[in-house]
């Protein structure tokens, strides 16, 4: 079941245009994610789902009821029936807790309610204490508390966790989100974090120029992106040239590493020649080219693995690896980041590897860089 | 009494954060335009009706009052005298709120409040206190001495206000940038209070244009005082409108400059609202002459009118109290009281929707219905009041003369600019986005708006209140012209018994007027020290 429709939306302010035709479908009790860089509209989209501006055209439907499109009446706000959740929370700073979850509420439902709700958010008791004596994480509950009060048809959440720590961020996504799915609300999550929209959400919008350009569940938007733009917008991408062969090829890093490939066994039998070897197209891939023809490959920086060369067999060099240096590496703790820069000028620029565990590399080792798992290809 | 630029910085950096789309509402705001355009119209009538009656005058006779000596002479005495004061209380407003604000001065709370006290004496009963202590007190020295005891609250309170709010961070890394404690003053906290200054200065210059009753009082010739005199004259007509038109173009002139120098100026804060205090400069050796010298700035501004009334009354003994603390004083008291009230009712609920457009909304209009106020602090208050004179008497057939609702309006247009630097600090603090959220908790705009912004700019609007009540309690030349038969308030009633020399009987009107008028004055000194520190 549908919960929400937008169909070729469109805003502009002024002479500015910020949304050019906005299709979108969300299933009822779904967590959808829109994500875009600032400036991408986002918050204009957020706001015209919730009323307060009003499209130029277009369609939302909510439910089975058209909000806002041409012939039918404008709903404004007050009447959409959609809990809003603005950045910071905005709570109302001259009202209690409970005056804020109960300010949509009228006369008795309210008293009952908001302990309710209180309670539901993991902040039963703190009703008589004011906004500012809560910490950010609890302040957001309790915007949150207040949306779902009035059991919106719909919950839009405007990067509600930006201003939080970092170390509180996790927690409080992770609240949210059981909150909202045992409260079966469908739940729309603006936010310019593409790690917050991919563990957040079940599906994906990333809207961009004022349009979707892909919407999809986080594993797909990750390992098939619509264009290389995309694929370097949700993640770090190592995009490389590469010339397609033809089906049936053999690969070299797929076959090297076939039990341990972490992406879809299936494939559509296109193989391409790059600097990291022959390797096997994914099967939803864009690059549809005869053999012989041009195209970017998307090779994530997990999809790499690196060796060191004095470690490496003697056998020498392996087909498909790429010998380099290791130029810089970022260590995170739970993995790390090594950026090669490849021997061979020709092989083009830096790629990214992102390692696990194994031992620090140094600036300046030699070492081998070779990928695993099918990969997404786009023509040129 | 804070400048135009220090409120527009009044808004939580916090909260701006909150939009990241600059205020824009559903549909334009129609309601809130046609609102605006009424007011606009409204302020508009006295500089409307300024030029009808020039031009009824005939453009050559109201060239040929312009073009004479007196002219000249008028022009010398208001030119030296708005630089000297202005320039004086630039330094003296800028250094007392620099040692309350930023050193270890001793008592700083104490002399916070004595230093903005002077706001509630009215300037004509500064040169009262100080002429009849000594005739030296005349002329040009004269002028400059009062003028500056009475205003430089205009540029201490602004500035206090920014100095509190600035990031105390910069002058720190300034210092370990290796410039000296003394060029990071210059560079760095007075850039941050450069706005604050500016539009202190501008008040001042704006109140030393319009002043009527100390000039008046001393004997110093300026456009005021002569328009005052010509009003009075059957023949005085095209004179006075020649001046008052010349006035309104140096009040615009000054406006100008103060908006080219940058007056816009903003105390800029990145970062999170915690605000870290500054350790309060250390004046070591200096204590003892920065005490004296707040001291005696008390003394002269607060202590010699206060103590110059008292004595008289004293001196007048029993009869004067008797005479005075009558049914002529209950009467006077309850008028200005009420007038007060009444205007400062009107102007708050005017400048609503001016405020809520200059806030929440972007545009032409907005500008334009922003500007037009700016046109009224360029008309000094015997300008406005000539031109509702001039309004009822030739086009009403007196219907209104001196009456008590053109008496308010009139106060109501004088004071509006003041009304809306309150009222807009005070939408400023309650950000559009919490009305968005009241409207998808199912309330309607108007709902929003009174059980959230509203409530929210209470305080503020409070303030805006306690301003144009304080300015109505102590205005003298606008309720001179107009203030209906046989009504007398605490300003005319002092002026009356002052100008027939009965000094003991005045003596106690000005008493109550600083009484009164103190109230309100602290009201809003607390008001803006919340607002600077909300701002941290």
């Amino acid at each position: 079941m549908r919960q929400l429709s937008i169909t070729g939306l469109h805003k502009a302010f002024g002479a500015h245009p910020v949304l050019t035709g906005v299709d979108l479908d969300v299933p009822a009790g779904a967590f959808t994610a829109i994500l875009g860089p600032s400036g991408s509209g986002k918050t204009t989209l957020l706001r015209l789902l919730a009323g307060f501006e009003q499209a130029d055209a277009g369609t939302i439907t909510i439910g089975d009821r058209v909000v806002d499109g041409p012939g039918a009446a404008y709903v404004p706000p007050e009447r959409r029936h959609i809990g809003y959740v603005p950045q910071e929370g905005a709570l109302f700073p001259h009202l209690t807790v409970a005056a804020n979850v109960g300010f949509g509420l009228h006369g008795k439902e309210r008293r009952g309610r908001t302990d309710e709700l209180l309670e539901s958010v993991g902040l039963a008791g703190l009703g008589s204490r004011y906004p500012h004596q809560l910490s950010g994480g609890q302040q957001q509950r309790v915007a949150l508390a207040r949306a779902l009060a009035i059991k919106p048809d719909l919950v839009l959440l405007d990067e509600p966790f930006a201003s939080l720590d970092a170390h509180m961020r996790a927690s409080v996504r992770a609240d949210v989100q059981h909150i909202c799915l045992s409260a079966g609300t469908t739940a729309i999550l603006v936010t310019h974090d593409q790690d917050e929209a991919l563990s957040m959400a079940d599906r994906v919008a990333v809207l961009r120029d004022g349009r979707i350009v892909q919407y999809a569940a986080p594993q797909d938007l990750y390992m098939r992106p619509a264009d290389p733009a995309l694929a370097r917008f949700v993640g770090d991408a190592n995009l490389i040239d590469g010339l397609l062969v033809g089906a049936g090829g053999p690969a070299d890093g797929w076959q090297a590493h076939a039990d341990t490939a972490d992406g879809p066994r299936e494939h559509s039998g296109q193989v391409v020649d790059t600097v990291l070897g022959r390797l096997i197209i994914a099967p939803s891939s864009r690059a549809v080219g005869p053999a012989g023809g041009a195209v970017t490959v998307l090779v994530r920086p997990e999809q790499l693995e690196i060796t060191e060369r004095e470690l490496a067999s003697a056998g020498g060099r392996q087909p498909g690896c790429l010998p380099g240096r290791v130029v810089a590496c970022e260590y995170y703790g739970h993995d790390a980041v090594v950026r090669v820069r490849p021997d061979d000028a020709a092989a083009g620029q830096t790629v990214i590897v992102r390692t696990s565990g194994g031992p620090q590399l140094s600036p300046g080792s030699a070492v081998f860089v070779r990928a695993r798992g099918p990969v997404v290809a786009w023509d040129r | 009494m804070v400048s135009p630029a220090s409120a527009a910085e009044a808004r939580p950096a916090s909260l701006a954060a909150l939009e990241v789309v600059p205020a824009r509402q559903a549909r334009r705001p129609v309601g809130l335009l046609t609102a605006g355009s009424i007011i606009a119209a409204l302020l508009a009538v006295p500089l409307a009706f300024l030029l009808l009656e020039s031009a009824h005058a005939g453009v050559g006779t109201v060239a040929d009052e312009i073009f004479r000596p007196l002219t000249g002479m008028l022009l010398w005495n208001t030119v030296r005298l708005t630089a000297v004061v202005t320039v004086l209380c630039a330094v003296i407003g800028t250094g007392t709120a620099w040692l309350v604000e930023r050193t270890d001065l001793p008592g700083r709370r104490f002399w916070a409040v004595l230093l903005i006290v002077p706001l509630a004496i009215p300037d004509f009963v500064v040169a009262f206190g100080w002429f009849s202590l000594s005739t030296w007190v005349s002329n040009f020295r004269g002028a400059v001495l009062i003028m500056t005891l009475a205003v430089y609250p205009l540029v201490y309170l602004p500035v206090a206000a920014s100095l509190r709010a600035a990031d105390p961070g910069q002058e720190e890394v300034a210092r370990s940038l290796g410039v000296s404690r003394l060029r990071a003053f210059f560079r760095i906290t007075l850039g941050q209070a450069k706005g604050a200054i500016l539009g202190g200065c501008l008040l001042v210059t704006l109140v030393l244009l319009a002043e009527y009753g100390a000039f008046e009082m001393i004997g110093y010739q300026t456009f005021t005082t002569e328009i005052f005199t010509d009003l009075g004259l059957p023949t005085g007509v095209p004179t006075a409108c020649g001046l008052s038109l010349l006035l309104v173009v140096i009040s615009l002139v000054v406006l100008a400059g103060e908006a080219s120098l940058g007056g816009r100026g903003r105390v800029s804060r990145s970062g999170p609202m915690a605000q870290r205090v500054a350790p309060p400069l250390r004046l070591g050796r200096g204590t003892v002459p920065a005490l004296l010298g707040v001291g005696l700035l008390v003394l002269l501004a607060l202590g010699v009118p206060v103590g110059e009334c008292i004595f008289l009354i004293v001196q007048g003994g029993p009869p004067a109290i008797t005479n005075s603390v009558s049914v002529s004083m209950l009467d006077a008291a309850w008028h200005t009281a009420a007038y007060g009230v009444c205007a400062a009712a009107v102007d708050t609920m005017l400048a609503l929707p001016v405020a809520v457009l200059a806030i929440r909304h972007t545009g032409a209009a907005r500008h334009f219905l922003e500007r037009s106020t700016y046109l009224v602090l360029a008309m000094p208050g015997v300008v406005i009041a000539l031109a509702l004179t001039y309004f009822t008497e030739q086009d009403l057939r007196g219907f209104g003369y001196e009456s008590t609702p053109l008496l308010i309006i009139c106060y109501a247009i004088m004071f509006f600019p003041l009304a809306l630097v309150g009222v807009k600090a005070a939408i400023a603090r309650a950000p559009a986005s919490l009305d968005d959220v009241a409207r998808s908790l199912g309330h309607s705009r108007l709902a929003a708006f009174s059980r959230v912004t509203l409530r929210l700019a209470a305080p503020g609007l409070m303030a805006a209140f306690c301003l144009v009540f304080l300015s109505v309690i102590t205005e003298l030349t606008a309720t001179l012209v107009l203030v209906p038969t046989g009504v007398q308030t605490l300003a005319t009633q002092f002026w009356n018994y002052q100008s027939s020399g009965s000094n003991s009987q005045a003596a106690p009107f000005a008493l109550v007027m600083i009484a009164v008028a103190a109230l309100p004055s602290i009201v809003l000194g607390r008001f803006f020290n919340r607002t600077a520190r909300a701002q941290g």
